[in-house]
């Protein structure tokens, strides 16, 4: 497959079956694109369908006889109003959200009351405006019917069935409790934890173990980065936090670290970096960034330089990484051949870049890697690393153990019947917890049990007690972010189902269940934040800016000296591409990776399960993640069901042939196949099937990296993906035809390229202005276009797309779903082209499918100026509006579809279904959903067209207060939902016809472009084609060829 | 084959068979005039009220201005109706045992809310924000009518989107200085054209007609 031309974009693999030296993957074409026969033979999952969620409902007039005259619309006022709150103008708040032992700083709008949106604070030093897909979507779990609602006790272990009680109930078993601890001294009390950043809720624990000593508090994260943080305990001595700066750093290294993916301070990396990735701006240079890792990532994704290698050898790479720096760039021998040639070229350029760039380079490692690999990178950034672009910081807690450790010291007590009573805080330990402990069956020797849980999950089902575990949005809390700003979390609406938070449950062990959750944090920040003062104005401050200054003790040092453990043997096979070092089935390497559900906690989030993964396209599922050729060494088809089994654990899941994972490692994305999620996720004893499998049975301890030791078998069986990546592609002609063109939607250039030729994205392309065409003899206007030209008097919409900055991070998408009520489909109706996100994400793969490089592009309504939807439109649903926007008027529409099918861009989409056509969605437990609508977006019924307006209601409401305040619109007042979202400020909105403008500006750029400008739709979007920086010793990136074309 | 013969009861629907014939066409176009008459658009609806609040009590006899209540209307899209603690401001003192006044007073005191009906009911796809009209110069009673008369509220236009058009295309009639949006019975000396031009112009008023100004 190596000789494919360099030239060739493709979309998935299927793009390349008639490419010569191909045809061993003509097979997949069937499977590749939806058979249409196949589309009314297969029974499709009813039950699942009517249970979705996250659908649409009729708002309001939901009188039922529609056309009767006077219909009763009732008003209902407040009794008393709140000083301040103007009803129908939404309220923004700065609150909290924490994943995984980090917070995130949020703003929600709030609309009378009813939390609707979620992104991220602007004014927060660490999270910013920009958010993730996590975030955006949480506020879909507010209004979750399935979150549970009451508590839920079982008179013991042994008994079967669970009893709905009340708070009451929890509150005395808490004093009685209270009372046993206090004459015990806490024996055999232990609480287990997911990891929280929260300040107060650590108080609580630290007055827990005072009063009641022999107690014991655990804490556990299935995708914990505690590996990092024991690395530099191994290089210096104490648990840190490492800090980078990439806006500060000319070459980066991430070594199968995901920066802009699923790392915590993700936002502010992505961010720092999209900075220093301007090459029109006033900077030197734009900085370079290197990624070594063995799947695909989103850093893997915007790097210049990539190179898939299993995990496994990341360490020995280091060690002959620091060999070769510490060898002044000169060819020091490296301690273990790699293998091949090209991983041998490209550790000797990025020593040779690293050691030029001494001071501002940046070695980052993942959390997959075991704690020596970080205290080795520890030291190469010793030797590299400046000041400015990586820091340390002391660890919030210190003194815990490394998850794995508490965990199994836990499961070990709880299984020698040293465990009366445990307290499970948040997390869900009987599915999450490594197979090896079988914490499920230590559970059922522990007497009592409260889990505090959002859903009654696998784990509840197993307790004895079940809390429910109050929303974000509706709980008092703290917590810092990775970089250790105090953040404050403000409750926005009232516990929905009457839940309680992790605060409000611990306090009751320690006698102050009488003190209200608010005056918790407010202590705790007194105590804290006194730099502030601390008093009640500078709380109030704190709460209405949702942070404060208290930040984490800088750590300056230098690495001590410690032994690196000898290689293993697999590692010593290199990357087993030779013949005589072959890497054989059974010492496969296995790689633990989050999935859209993240480690499972969001599994019952339709929204998240609905997006498409940015790599393999995938939705409503989890795949496990194998090379090509690997593939094919294995005797192995794209979407087969497969075996894969470490020792005797085994596991099976779906294979998914993943370009650019690396040979002989296989990723397996965890948190899906939930068996008790929910109605979204997986419900089995509701008969509602899990959303994609458990690869829990194999994950036997807690590491997230298995070297050389797993064994793939193919079943046979054939499992069908919803992926998105060959929507719309027709038959093989069309297949070719998009093959063809990919280059003309997607432009790229090397920074030298582009400084050498600035305008070549033109170059090659045949794009006359038609508007402007004279004609040759007369030299008079041509006047070849039939459209009428439009004239803007006011406004003139713009948006502007920079491919440089897009990091594939989906945030845009889910951003735009939540705030335009689009509908979610479900698995059977993505396979039949009919999700409904008016923005995606198209993602082209470019190369040799071993070693592919990757190009984003989100793709959303390009607002035409000769638009072919108008022209074809019989009713005129949609008509160019007076500011050019291609206005879509849904209460017209009548669904012919004309304007989708002529839509070249394919960025409409139509209600095949009202998607929330069943009963159940209307049943008064699901009403609740109703509540997340955005009332400034119609919901569209089924039969409806509908696209992306560019957030018209954000345009129209700014215009009305602009005029209102009597006073012009300001450039960048105007955002749209997925600009918001972007952590990396690759969109830009604004008007066209002031000049001055951010858009305007970036719309003269010499490498802005339009899409399928040939078609003369004139979009009113234009990309800005992506320029990389490679290292001009490594292969020239083969967009440059392309760009001379 | 034999020829087909209708058996002889169906004779008797003959005469409905005609009837329908003739009397269809009759029926569709009276019900297309129907469509049409201000009752079908709800012009002069007029539900009854939970309380028997009469405007033209307290805004044509006491003089109160319309935002002395619907406070909201220059900043929302909302003309909020006021809440229960809005009324008992004065009605603690004046008629402070009036029976009409029972459910205000057991609103204010219970916390459950007066349930009004609504008048003017747009569709759900319909957009309307009153902050964007009232700061323009658009009166009150140019869309609501004299509500100052009215001893129970009823809808004075007919809402219809031709009639929003209407406006949006020539707004000058409709217009007067910001100061007077609240006055009833706006008659000033001059053409009121004039007037609205003037205001339109001191105020860069243009208003749009794009589809997406009241949808989206």
């Amino acid at each position: 497959m190596s000789s494919l031309d360099n030239k060739t974009y493709w979309r998935s693999l299927a793009d390349l079956i008639d490419q010569p030296g191909h045809e061993e993957a003509r097979a997949y074409l069937d499977q590749r694109i939806p058979d249409h026969a196949e589309l009314f033979g297969d029974p499709f999952s009813r039950r699942r369908f009517m249970q979705l969620m996250g659908a649409s409902i009729a708002f309001a007039g939901a009188a039922g006889l529609a056309g009767c005259r006077y219909e009763r619309d009732h008003i209902e006022p407040e009794d008393r109003r709140p000083e301040g709150y103007i009803p129908g103008v939404p309220k923004y708040y700065a609150t909290a959200m924490e994943v995984g032992g980090a917070a995130y700083g949020l703003l929600v709008t709030a609309y009378d009351g009813r939390p609707i949106k979620v992104d991220g604070n602007p004014d927060h030093p660490a999270t910013g405006k920009g958010s993730n897909a996590f975030m955006q979507a949480s506020v879909l779990e507010l209004y979750d019917p399935d979150r549970s609602r009451t508590v839920e006790r079982r008179s013991g272990p042994s008994a079967k069935k669970h009893l709905p009680g009340t708070w009451k109930d929890f509150e005395g078993a808490a004093r009685e409790l209270s009372k046993t601890l206090a004459e015990s001294g806490g024996r055999g009390f232990r609480v287990l934890s997911e990891a929280s950043t929260s300040p107060t809720l650590a108080g609580l624990k630290r007055e827990i173990l005072a009063k009641y000593p022999q107690a014991r508090w655990h804490e556990w994260e299935p995708l914990s980065r505690d590996s990092e943080r024991e690395g530099l305990r191994v290089a210096f001595g104490r648990p840190l936090r490492v800090h980078l700066h990439l806006d500060k750093a000319q070459v980066v290294a991430a070594f199968d670290a995901d920066l802009f993916g699923d790392h915590p301070d993700a936002l502010r990396h992505s961010r720092d970096f999209a900075a220093g990735r301007d090459p029109d701006g006033n900077r030197a240079g734009m900085s370079r960034l290197y990624a070594v890792e063995s799947t695909y990532s989103q850093t893997g994704g915007v790097a210049d330089h990539r190179l898939p290698l299993r995990s496994e050898l990341v360490k020995p790479f280091l060690m002959a990484l620091e060999q070769q720096i510490q060898g002044a760039g000169a060819s020091a021998p490296s301690s273990v051949a790699l293998g091949e040639k090209k991983v041998a070229d490209f550790l000797a350029v990025l020593a040779k870049d690293l050691a030029a760039s001494k001071g501002n380079a940046v070695v980052a490692v993942g959390y997959r890697q075991p704690p020596e690999v970080h205290a080795l990178a520890a030291r190469i950034n010793a030797l590299v690393g400046g000041a400015d672009a990586i820091g340390y910081t002391d660890d919030p807690e210190p003194n815990r153990p490394p998850h794995w450790v508490d965990l199994h010291e836990l499961v070990s007590a709880m299984k020698s019947g040293g465990v009366d009573t445990l307290l499970v805080l948040g997390g869900n330990p009987v599915y999450d917890a490594p197979s090896g402990l079988d914490f499920a069956g230590a559970l059922a020797k522990v007497k009592e049990s409260f889990h505090l849980s959002s859903y009654a999950d696998e784990t509840s089902a197993l307790c004895t007690w079940h809390l429910p575990r109050a929303h974000h949005l509706e709980s008092w809390g703290d917590a810092r972010t990775w970089d250790g700003t105090y953040t404050i979390a403000q409750p926005i609406i009232e516990p929905i189902f009457g839940a309680r938070s992790a605060i409000e449950v611990v306090k009751h062990l320690v006698g102050r269940g009488d003190t209200p959750a608010a005056d918790l944090v407010k202590e705790t920040f007194g105590a804290l934040a006194t730099g502030d003062g601390g008093g009640d104005l500078a709380w109030r401050k704190a709460v209405h800016e949702g942070y404060a200054k208290a930040e984490l003790a800088p750590f300056r040092g230098t690495p001590g000296q410690f032994a690196v453990t000898p290689l293993t043997p697999t590692q010593q096979l290199g990357t087993g591409a030779s013949k005589e070092k072959a890497i054989a089935n059974g010492q496969l390497e296995v790689t633990f990776i989050p999935s859209s559900a993240y480690d499972g906690r969001f599994a019952n989030n339709a929204w998240l399960q609905e997006v498409p993964d940015f790599f393999t396209k995938v939705t409503w599922d989890n795949a496990a993640l194998v090379s090509p050729k690997t593939a094919k060494a294995l005797g192995i088809a794209h979407e087969e069901i497969i075996e894969v089994s470490i020792g005797d654990r085994k596991a099976e899941l779906v294979a998914y042939v993943m370009p650019g994972q690396a040979a002989f490692s296989i990723a397996l994305p965890i948190g899906q196949g939930r068996t008790r999620a929910g109605h979204v996720g997986g419900l089995v004893e509701d008969g509602v099937d899990p959303v994609g499998f458990d690869v829990g049975p194999v994950r036997a301890a807690a590491a997230l990296l298995v070297p050389g030791a797993a064994r793939v078998r193919g079943t046979g069986k054939h499992y069908r993906l919803s992926a998105t990546t060959d929507h719309n592609a027709i038959d093989k002609l069309g297949v070719d035809t998009v093959q063809k063109r990919i280059p003309e939607l997607i432009k790229e250039a090397t920074l030298e390229g582009y400084r050498h030729d600035p305008k070549f994205v033109v170059a090659g392309a045949h794009t006359p202005d038609i508007a402007t065409l004279t004609d040759p003899t007369t030299a008079a206007p041509a006047n070849l276009s039939l459209f009428k030209e439009h004239r803007y008097d006011g406004h003139k919409w713009g948006m502007t797309t920079d491919l440089s900055k897009c990091t594939g991070c989906n945030a845009c998408v889910v951003a735009c779903q939540s705030e335009n009520n689009v509908p979610v489909v479900g698995k059977e109706q993505v396979w039949r082209n009919r999700e409904m996100h008016w923005l995606r994400i198209d993602r082209y793969f470019q190369g040799d499918p071993e070693d592919p490089h990757i190009v984003s592009q989100p793709v959303l309504c390009q607002q035409c100026e000769n638009a072919p939807c108008e022209q074809v439109c019989p009713v005129e649903a949609t008509l160019h509006s007076d500011e050019g926007l291609n206005d879509m008027v849904y209460n017209r529409c009548v669904g012919t579809r004309y304007c989708l099918n002529n839509c070249p861009y394919r960025v409409r989409h139509f209600n095949f279904l009202r998607w929330d056509w069943y009963k159940e969605m209307d049943s008064p437990r699901a009403k609740v959903r109703q509540l997340l609508f955005n009332p400034e977006v119609t919901v569209r019924s089924r039969g409806v067209m509908e696209k992306c307006t560019w957030c018209v209601q954000r345009i129209q409401n700014v215009k009305i207060k602009a005029k209102n305040e009597h006073r012009p619109i300001r450039d960048g007042e105007i955002t749209t939902a997925c600009q918001q979202a972007c952590p990396t400020d690759a969109i830009t909105f604004g008007d066209l016809n002031d000049e001055s403008s951010q858009v305007a500006g970036r719309q003269r750029l010499p490498r802005a472009y339009a899409l399928l400008a040939e078609l003369n739709t004139r979009p009113r979007h234009v990309f800005l084609a992506r320029i990389t920086n490679p290292h001009p010793d490594l292969a020239p990136a083969p967009a440059e060829a392309k760009a001379h074309e | 084959m034999a020829r087909f013969e209708f058996p002889e009861w169906t004779e008797k629907f003959k005469k409905w068979v005609l009837l329908l014939g003739a009397g269809g066409p009759v029926y569709l176009l009276a019900l297309w005039a129907y469509g049409l008459t201000p009752e079908a658009i709800r012009e002069g609806y007029q539900p009854k009220q939970p309380v028997p609040y009469s405007h033209a009590l307290h805004v044509g006899e006491l003089g109160l201005d319309c935002r002395y209540c619907h406070t909201t209307i220059d900043k929302s899209p909302h003309a909020a109706v006021p809440p229960a603690a809005f009324c008992m401001n004065c009605h603690a003192k004046i008629r402070a045992d009036s029976a009409k006044l029972q459910p205000v007073r057991d609103a204010f005191a219970t916390g459950a809310p007066l349930k009004w009906t609504r008048v003017h009911d747009l569709p759900d796809y319909v957009f309307f924000n009153h902050s964007a009209h009232v700061t323009r110069g658009v009166g009150c009673e140019s869309c609501h009518g004299r509500i100052d008369h009215m001893e129970e509220v009823f809808q004075y236009a007919p809402l219809t989107m031709g009639w929003c058009l209407d406006c949006h295309r020539d707004p000058a009639p409709n217009l007067r200085p910001p100061s007077e949006v609240t006055t009833m019975g706006y008659d000033p000396p001059g053409d009121r054209r004039e007037i609205g031009n003037k205001v339109r112009k001191e105020n860069d008023i243009n208003p749009p007609t794009n589809c997406s100004t009241c949808h989206r």
